[in-house]
């Protein structure tokens, strides 16, 4: 009985050993099924389960109050005017992919919807690490896709979305 | 008959003819003022003054966190001519006290929309803004300064004004201006007779017509209808213009007529009309911000805008403002007092007129609108155009520029001053043109080099040689390639054999290497290898308009292009991979600003993000160690830039193109009749470059590597990979695909993993230390 308790130890403070010891890295982000610059829905959902967030963005205050400030503009039906407000946005956090994914969903709504296409692709090349932002991306992607008819190519990009973070 | 009857007869025959023509002579005359009646009235009454278009630089941003120290802040409201006041008066001041400042902003029209005046707090250390509120206290999130205006796109040889409404008029103007020029306004009827006959005395003497005597109202028929000329008979039809006008309209409506209207100084082509627009040109503030002592030299300017010119004969523009106040203090217009402290203050003129403080930005504005806009429409029709123009970086880069090519002047002791060069500084992931610069005299608007300079690109063309390679998959950045002599035989039965810069040949080179070394023979080899047709093709896939002539000389260079077009190739490469069109319009508005046009952010996919992505890690190379490493010296230590540098045949241009994660500029310097500089790329043009983005406080270029690719370490000259440490190696880190295999550095020494027991020893005493 003791040698078993013993041996119960053993293990147990190996295990523990093992988690302590083995170097810390971040969880590699889930390879992108297809690059960011290529139109969506050519290749399937390559990965099975949901990577891990290696971070997450978010947008500063200055640009959260110019997205609420560019959202009721857009509700107004103004446009122009929400995409010079988001513009605004973007040349303050212009590496972050919820400003272009921001400036994309006025596009789709202002009829413009290769824009918001591109935009999406853009997003996605910098959201890396971040699912919730990827997804959004995809998302964008798969509506601008929708619009113009693309049903095919929007399933397989809204694949991708719910595969990252599930609807 | 009689003598006397026919006497009588002719008599009354004159007397009839007389009467007659003196009945012809009236009706004539009424008719005549009839018609000026009606012509004055009509044009008058639906009269528009042909407004310039107003140029407006981008606003300041201000949010908590904005990289803008106290120091920066004080200078850009300084260029808006706001003024330090020990309190918050009136908008246009402020009031500073240690890391706070409050400002009284201005009422404003942004190309969105319209701001009221308010109060604003701000609270800034000396790298950023660390708080932002308003009047009541409450933080707010995000403000803009006031656009500044630099200028306007009047017609040639053309008036220029703004026009003011009776509220943006200070009160004290139209009583000056009654006080110096015309006491009767009120009373009179257009003409004052009594002024007439004093003139006409005067001028009976000195035979010639020399006295105005003219009302305000005569004045202001003058400018308005009027041709310049003095004679009798336009007295009489100004005479006669002056009474209709006054008929018909108020005494307010001809004040405000007149000081929209009247002719207050010149610069260069430009006629400065109005109050409105003599304010900006002289103090660089709105009218209504004018105090007594300005609102009193523009009321001396009136009699004569050159004679009194305060910018050029400044004891005469003084006398003559002391004169206005001392009439108005007569007149009981104003305090004796206030009329002694305006008297003993400076003229207070700005050293330049604003709107000619950027006329190569300008220039580039103008052609943008020319596309959409006729002429007319920019020069009549008071448009308001919003641009990217960054005041502080256009001032910077212009400054830069200047001083950069005197120092490499004095060191090869050329005796003219006519080295020149041209700036373009964009922000790459907007499309905006943030600054140009088309040649080293500032303020001066003739040749623009940033805009017309096409020039041969050298070797700021060699990104997109080794783009065009590595899209073909068949090399990645640690692909080794020959630099050796080259031999082309041409189609002409003539020989291209292109050298390297140092006339050495270095044999087999990884791609990384051969880019940032500017090897001329192993880009030549790996050209030809792609294929020359199809590295022109990227040119044009990145924005280059004229299709480049297909020759291997191509591979070096040989297509011309425009430091712009340089800036609109490098924006794919700052990118990711997205073209985007350089714009320095961002929107239109009318006169009573509605939005006519906008120039939203466009993007075009031209390129994958992981090739762009290579070729961007090898040109860090090119400023970590190749051609471009003497900016290292300049720009901070952890600001990571990529670039390139290009040289043409015979060192006549000098180019470097490059960029951060926040800036884009393009450098070009040569002669304007091509001579031979005696300058390379990394000598002349990277020293203007690398000061230019120093002095930008510019962040470090940081894309995140995409996917596909995994980061190496290789030696920088064998292209061999590094694993652990090696002796006699030059360590660069660049990403290739993930699936590439290298060929190993042989001799190193593996990095060993600790052992299991040095680990457990290891963390036993980090958990000791806790």
């Amino acid at each position: 009985m003791m040698i078993r308790i013993a041996l119960l130890f053993l293990f147990a403070s190996l295990a523990a050993c093992r988690s302590l010891l083995s170097p810390e890295r971040p969880p590699q982000p889930a390879p992108e099924p297809a690059s960011s610059a290529t139109p969506a829905g050519a290749a399937p959902p390559a990965v099975s389960t949901p990577p891990t967030p290696t971070r997450q963005y978010r947008l500063g205050s200055a640009a959260t109050a110019l997205v609420a400030q560019a959202h009721s503009r857009a509700a107004a039906g103004d446009y122009p005017a929400a995409t010079a407000t988001l513009e605004r946005a973007l040349r303050i956090e212009p590496e972050n992919p919820l400003a272009w994914i921001e400036l994309g969903r006025v596009q789709l709504a202002s009829g413009n919807s290769a824009q918001a296409d591109h935009m999406g692709h853009k997003a996605l090349g910098l959201a890396s690490g971040d699912p919730n932002a990827q997804a959004a991306a995809w998302r964008l992607i798969a509506d601008s896709l929708r619009v113009r008819g693309r049903n095919e190519e929007a399933s397989s990009a809204t694949a991708h979305a719910d595969l990252l973070v599930p609807h | 008959m009689a003598p006397r009857a026919r006497k009588v007869r002719f008599r009354r025959f004159a007397w009839r003819s007389a009467l007659g023509l003196a009945v012809i002579a009236i009706g004539a005359f009424c008719l005549y003022a009839y018609y000026l009646d009606r012509t004055v009235t009509q044009q008058f009454q639906g009269r528009r003054w042909t407004l310039p278009a107003q140029v407006y630089a981008a606003p300041l941003e201000l949010y908590v966190g904005a990289p803008l120290p106290m120091s920066e802040l004080v200078a850009e409201l300084a260029r808006l001519q706001y003024r330090a006041a020990p309190k918050l008066d009136r908008p246009g001041t402020y009031h500073r006290q240690d890391d706070r400042i409050d400002v009284a902003l201005r009422a404003t029209r942004f190309a969105d929309e319209v701001r009221a005046a308010q109060v604003l707090t701000i609270v800034a250390g000396a790298h950023s803004i660390e708080a932002l509120r308003d009047a009541a206290g409450q933080d707010i999130p995000i403000l803009r300064l006031d656009p500044l205006l630099i200028g306007s796109i009047f017609p040639t040889h053309g008036e220029d004004r703004i026009v003011v409404t009776p509220a943006e008029v200070p009160v004290l103007l139209p009583e000056a201006l009654k006080a110096v020029e015309d006491r009767k306004f009120d009373s009179h009827h257009g003409v004052d007779p009594e002024a007439v006959v004093r003139a006409m005395w005067v001028d009976l003497r000195s035979h010639q017509i020399a006295q105005g005597g003219s009302t305000l109202t005569q004045q202001l028929v003058k400018s308005y209808f009027l041709n310049s000329r003095q004679t009798m008979g336009r007295k009489v039809r100004e005479a006669l213009m002056a009474f209709a006008l006054e008929a018909h309209f108020t005494k307010s409506d001809l004040m405000n007529a007149y000081i929209n209207e009247i002719y207050l100084g010149q610069d260069g082509d430009r006629a400065v009309h109005g109050f409105g627009l003599a304010s900006q040109f002289y103090f660089g503030k709105p009218l209504a911000e004018v105090d007594l002592s300005e609102l009193s030299l523009l009321v001396a300017l009136v009699r004569g805008p050159s004679f009194y010119d305060p910018r050029h004969h400044p004891e005469r523009a003084l006398a003559r403002r002391n004169l206005v106040l001392k009439l108005m203090a007569d007149l009981k217009v104003i305090t004796p007092q206030d009329a002694a402290n305006a008297a003993s203050r400076p003229l207070g003129v700005t050293s330049r007129a604003a709107g000619a403080y950027y006329p190569s930005y300008l220039d580039f504005v103008r052609r943008t609108l020319r596309r959409d806009y006729p002429e007319s429409d920019l020069t009549q029709e008071g448009l308001k155009i919003y641009t990217s123009l960054e005041p502080r970086a256009q001032d910077d880069a212009e400054q830069t520029l200047d001083r950069e090519l005197a120092r490499l002047e004095k060191s090869r002791a050329a005796t003219s001053a006519s080295l020149d060069g041209a700036v373009v500084i964009t922000s790459p992931v907007s499309g905006d043109v943030i600054a140009i610069v088309g040649g080293r005299r500032i303020g001066y608007s003739g040749f623009n080099r940033a805009l017309d300079a096409a020039r041969p690109m050298g070797s700021v063309v060699k990104p997109f040689v080794y783009l065009t390679a590595l899209e073909t998959h068949r090399y990645n950045p640690a692909s080794i390639v020959q630099d050796a002599p080259v031999d082309i035989r041409m189609s002409n039965g003539t020989h291209w054999r292109p050298l390297n810069f140092t006339r050495r040949t270095y044999g087999p080179v990884p791609l990384v290497c051969a880019l940032a070394e500017s090897l001329n023979q192993a880009t030549v080899a790996v050209g030809m290898d792609i294929g020359v047709t199809h590295v022109a093709q990227t040119l044009q896939r990145f924005g280059l308009e004229r299709a480049p002539a297909q020759v291997p000389a191509l591979l070096l260079g040989a297509v011309n292009a425009t430091p712009l077009e340089v800036a609109q190739l490098y924006t794919g490469l700052a990118n990711g991979g997205y073209r985007m069109p350089l714009r320095a319009v961002r929107t239109v508005l009318s006169a009573s600003g509605q939005p006519l046009k906008a120039f939203p952010l466009e993007l075009t996919p031209i390129a994958q993000p992981d090739v762009v992505f290579e070729v961007d890690q090898m040109m860090q190379q090119v400023i970590e160690r190749g051609t471009g490493r003497a900016a290292r010296t300049i720009l901070p230590r952890d600001v990571v830039v990529v670039g390139k540098s290009g040289t043409t045949q015979d060192l006549r241009d000098s180019w470097f193109a490059g960029f951060s994660g926040s800036h884009l500029a393009v450098v070009w310097v040569g002669y304007d009749d091509n001579r031979p500089t005696g300058f390379t790329g990394s000598a002349a043009a990277l020293a203007i470059w690398s000061r230019v983005l120093a002095s930008l406080g510019t962040t470090s270029w940081s894309a995140a590597m995409p996917d596909p690719l995994t980061e190496v370490a290789i030696d920088y000259w064998s292209g061999l990979q590094i694993e652990g440490t090696c002796a006699n190696a030059d360590t660069v880190r660049i990403a290739v695909p993930v699936s590439t295999q290298l060929a190993k550095k042989p001799g190193c020494i593996a990095a060993a993993a600790p052992s299991l027991s040095e680990r457990l020893a290891e963390r036993v005493r980090a958990i000791i230390h806790q």
